[in-house]
Order: structure tokens, then C-alpha cells, then sequence
């Protein structure tokens, strides 16, 4: 007799693991998991734009370091998370559809749902993932694409919990072991039991974060063995762009380097040594990269609220600060009132004691609290306020 | 009823305002390419790590002794998605030669340094585990 391959069926899949009462256990945590990250998503996409109605705050200056590593925590939690859920959950992608137009119409659009959430969610992951590698395998734009399918992997999964409300509510008011949501033959022992499942669920969460997180928490870093950073660097901190990279030469840092500050027709150019001879002051402020890696600092410099009275730069005066590199999205960037006025914000000449090296930011650099690291611009040449 | 109706209402507008942010700030070529990682995803999943977990675990189940297929279990779920996890940095394709900051450590020595003690950790708790059952059983019949 011949028989033909021919695909699974839903009740071909008989473990007792692949229960909604794993499924919804996992999928609760995967879901405050997301949660955090789109909103720790929102914020950084905020704090990115150059228009913003309610000011980023400056303070604490701690802030962007926080919700940039929870971002990362919880999106690198979710990996696990999701792939033990989707595991929990496959033999659902083999179900027959329903008898009836009416039936068939929910179930559908039920499935479609899903289909988007998955979509989405695997699309975030990933993306999130190559990006904190800073491994760039394709042509759309992370930071447009990445935030509007947050949006749609929060929207689906918003559906997906209205579907689910009944059932996730039963299982968490019922024993991991009941068997109300089951499906018929899902009723073979597995190797672990249910709760050994769980167990070993949220173990492999830990490890995955305890294995990468070592970028942004310095106590993990001995242990972080997957981090993309190992908290090392010049002058004790890591570095995102190199002085190569942004195509910065000595000519352009040498005798002839000057910074400019421009308040309409008011100018205002120094040299370096004109810089180290204004009042110098020292601050600590975190560097914290939106791909997830943060370190603490001190940094000395002149304060930028000095240099922009150089010019009589009214208070809460936007400022576009610019590099010496001549091209890339970070050139030039716009900082907002609230951070040229902060006493915090430097243009720091010096880090951790040390004139800067050239990767660094030489001869000069913004630094500013509460801030995003790509908006922390090295090489600085000109601060010009913004009409 | 009501309320997961408004619920699942929110979830259908957050979503539209996602795909309208999608679909209005980049081009055509952009946006295929999103579409492509998109599909990519849940054809990566559906139809090669779904399959090759199903086999692994019929490979446990048919291979290995009872007392060592919870232990396997356990280990092909951390190492596993662990190992997923740490894809970019195994892959090394983010290594810029100008710096040495980004991606510093030896990450595949350590992966594979990884997987020999989790099979040590398997064998000892399987070796552990197929004790204490042949003790439990001779107890029982003795």
C-alpha cells in the first residue's frame, strides 16, 4: 500500500504541553513584555524627533539610559518567550477550517489577526536584534520600520487579547495542570511536565538576558558572555562611530579647526585653546546608544549655555549643532531648548580626566543628560541657533 | 462582550496607524523590502525551525533512555533559544575592522565552550536520574 505524504493535522500533535494553559502563561509575560518595549519605543522615537510639543525632559539625566535598556531587556526576554509560545501554539496553523459562511468569516479574520501579530512580532525581534549588532542586512529604514510595525505588533496583539480575554482568565484562575482549554487528544506526557515546561521557560528568559544585558549594566558584564559590549573602550568607554568612519581627518581637527557659534548676523569663532581657557566644568552624564549599550562618564568642557551667550542667544534657543563629518544622518542635529539652557550640557572637551581621542569626538563634543547617543554629536565645528 | 469588542476596536485602529506610518514614509523598494523580512520571518519559522524542533525531539524521544529526555528537553530549550539570541554576534557580520568596541568578545569559543558543558550537565543528570529510578525500583521488588 502507498500512502502519500500529506500535511499535519491539528490532532496529529497529541503533547499535553501544547496547552492553552502554557500558552496563556508564556504569552502574559510576553505581552508585558512588549508592552514595555513599545513603550520604551515610543520614548526613544520621541526623543529622536526633531519636533516636540511637550519638551523630552532633561532630567533625571539617567532617564534615556533606563528606557533604552529596558527596551532591550525586554525585547531580547522576548525571544524565548515567543518561540516557547509559538511552540505551545503550532498545532494551531493546522486546524480545518470551520463549516459555515458566518464561522468561516470570524475564524478567518480571528487568523488573519494572528497571522499580522506573528508577522509583526518575529519582524521586531529580529530587526531589534541584528540592530543592537549594528548588522544592517537590508534596504528599509530601521528607524521608520521598526517603530511603525511596533505599532502593528501592538495593535494585533491588543486584538488577540480581546479574543483570548475569556480563556486567559481561566487558565490563570485554574491549575497549570487543568484541562478545560484543551484540545481533545492533546493528552500524551511530554518529557518535562507542564510546570517543569514553565520552569525551564522562564530560566532560558534569564540566561538570554543575563547573557546580552552586560552592554548596559556594568555589574553583568563579567558574565554578559553575548553582549555586543563589554564596557571597554578608549578612555573607558565603548565608541558607536569611529573618527574613520565619519570620515574625519587631521587636517580638519589641526591648527586651523575653529567652532562657530551663529546667532543671525552675531558670530562668534574659537579656537581650541580659546575653548580650554573659557570656564571649564565637569560633569557625569550616561552615553546611551538607542541600539542598547549605555555607559556612565565624566566629562569637562565649557558649558554650551556659555558659548551661546558669546552670541546673545536668547534663552530656550533651539540650537543645530554640526559636525566636521561631511556627510550621514547624524551631521548635524537639532537640540531642543530645555538641553541648550540645561547647565548640564557641555561641549566637552575632555572624558574620564583625559583629553578626548579622535573616536571620541576630538577636538570637542556634545554631551548632554537625558539624551540619546546618536544625538550626542562628535566633532563639533558649529552651533547655530535655529530662526 | 462589550468591552472586548472596544478592546479589539482599539487593537484594529493602533494597527491601521502603524501600517499607515508604514506605507506613507518610505518607497516602493524600501517597502518590499520590509514586506520581504516580514514574510521572511514567519516562513523561517513555520516551515525551518518548527520542523527541525519537531525532529529533535523525535530524535530524543526515540534515542534517548527515559531518565535522560526531561534533561535534553531542558537543555534544547535554553541552549536553543540562547543560541538564537546570540545569531548576530555568533554571525560576526556587524565586526568593524576600525573598532574593536562593538562586538569584543570571542563569542564563538564561548558558544561552543557552552555547549559542551550543557551536555556534561545533561549526562550527569540523566546518569543521576537513571540511578535513582533503578534504586526507587529495586527498593520496590526487593
Amino acid at each position: 500500500m502507498i500512502t502519500r505524504p500529506s500535511p499535519p493535522q491539528e490532532s496529529d500533535f497529541t503533547s499535553r504541553l501544547r496547552s492553552p494553559a502554557v500558552a496563556a502563561r508564556v504569552g502574559t509575560w510576553l505581552g508585558v513584555c512588549f508592552g514595555i518595549a513599545f513603550v520604551t519605543g515610543l520614548i526613544s522615537h520621541y526623543a529622536q524627533n526633531h519636533s516636540q510639543p511637550i519638551p523630552f525632559p532633561t532630567s533625571p539625566s539617567w532617564g534615556y539610559r533606563l528606557t533604552q535598556g529596558l527596551h532591550i531587556v525586554t525585547g531580547t526576554a522576548s525571544i524565548p518567550l515567543l518561540l516557547v509560545k509559538l511552540w505551545t501554539v503550532f498545532p494551531k496553523l493546522f486546524a480545518r477550517p470551520p463549516r459555515g459562511m458566518r464561522k468561516l468569516a470570524i475564524e478567518g479574520l480571528e487568523r488573519a489577526s494572528i497571522g499580522v501579530l506573528v508577522a509583526a512580532a518575529i519582524f521586531q525581534l529580529a530587526s531589534g536584534l541584528l540592530n543592537t549588532a549594528q548588522w544592517y542586512p537590508w534596504s528599509y529604514s530601521f528607524r521608520t520600520t521598526h517603530y511603525a510595525m511596533g505599532w502593528i505588533a501592538i495593535g494585533a496583539l491588543v486584538v488577540h487579547i480581546a479574543v483570548k480575554l475569556p480563556i486567559i482568565r481561566g487558565v490563570w484562575t485554574n491549575d497549570v495542570d487543568d484541562t478545560t482549554y484543551d484540545r481533545p487528544e492533546a493528552t500524551a506526557p511530554g518529557a518535562v511536565s507542564r510546570r517543569g515546561l514553565l520552569r525551564t521557560t522562564w530560566v532560558a528568559t534569564g540566561v538570554a538576558v543575563i547573557a546580552t544585558a552586560g552592554s548596559t549594566v556594568p555589574w553583568l558584564r563579567s558574565i554578559s558572555f553575548f553582549s555586543v559590549r563589554d564596557g571597554e573602550g578608549p578612555q573607558g568607554v565603548p565608541i558607536n562611530k569611529t573618527a574613520a568612519a565619519a570620515r574625519i581627518t587631521e587636517d580638519m581637527v589641526g591648527a586651523d579647526y575653529r567652532l562657530t557659534m551663529v546667532n543671525g548676523e552675531t558670530q562668534s569663532s574659537l579656537t581650541l585653546d580659546d575653548l580650554r581657557a573659557m570656564t571649564q566644568r565637569t560633569e557625569s552624564l550616561p552615553i546611551a546608544c538607542v541600539e542598547g549599550w549605555s555607559a556612565g562618564a565624566t566629562w569637562s568642557g565649557v558649558r554650551l549655555r556659555d558659548l551661546l551667550d558669546l552670541v546673545g542667544a536668547p534663552p530656550d534657543s533651539e540650537v543645530v549643532v554640526t559636525s566636521l563629518q561631511p556627510s550621514g544622518p547624524y551631521r548635524a542635529t537639532l537640540l531642543q531648548g530645555n538641553f541648550s539652557d540645561d547647565d548640564r550640557t557641555l561641549i566637552a572637551t575632555r572624558l574620564n580626566g583625559e583629553v578626548l581621542v579622535p573616536d571620541h569626538g576630538y577636538p570637542c563634543r556634545l554631551i548632554a543628560p537625558n539624551r540619546p547617543g546618536v544625538l550626542q554629536t562628535k566633532w563639533v565645528t558649529r552651533i547655530e541657533v535655529s530662526t | 462582550m462589550r468591552a472586548r469588542l472596544a478592546i479589539g476596536a482599539l487593537g484594529v485602529l493602533l494597527g491601521l496607524f502603524g501600517a499607515r506610518t508604514l506605507w506613507t514614509r518610505q518607497d516602493t523598494d524600501q517597502l518590499t523590502n520590509a514586506g520581504l523580512w516580514l514574510v521572511g520571518g514567519v516562513v523561517l519559522h513555520d516551515l525551518v525551525l518548527a520542523p527541525v524542533v519537531l525532529l529533535l525531539v523525535v530524535v530524543v524521544a526515540r534515542l534517548l533512555p527515559t531518565a535522560y529526555r526531561a534533561p535534553a528537553v531542558v537543555a534544547l530549550v535554553v541552549l536553543g533559544t540562547l543560541t538564537i539570541v546570540a545569531v548576530p554576534m555568533l554571525s560576526g557580520q556587524g565586526v568593524r575592522p576600525d573598532n574593536p568596541t562593538l562586538l569584543p568578545r570571542d563569542y564563538r569559543t564561548t558558544w561552543l565552550v557552552l555547549v559542551a558543558v550543557v551536555v556534561v550537565l545533561v549526562v550527569v543528570a540523566g546518569l543521576l536520574r537513571s540511578r535513582r529510578s533503578s534504586v526507587e525500583h529495586t527498593e520496590e521488588t526487593g
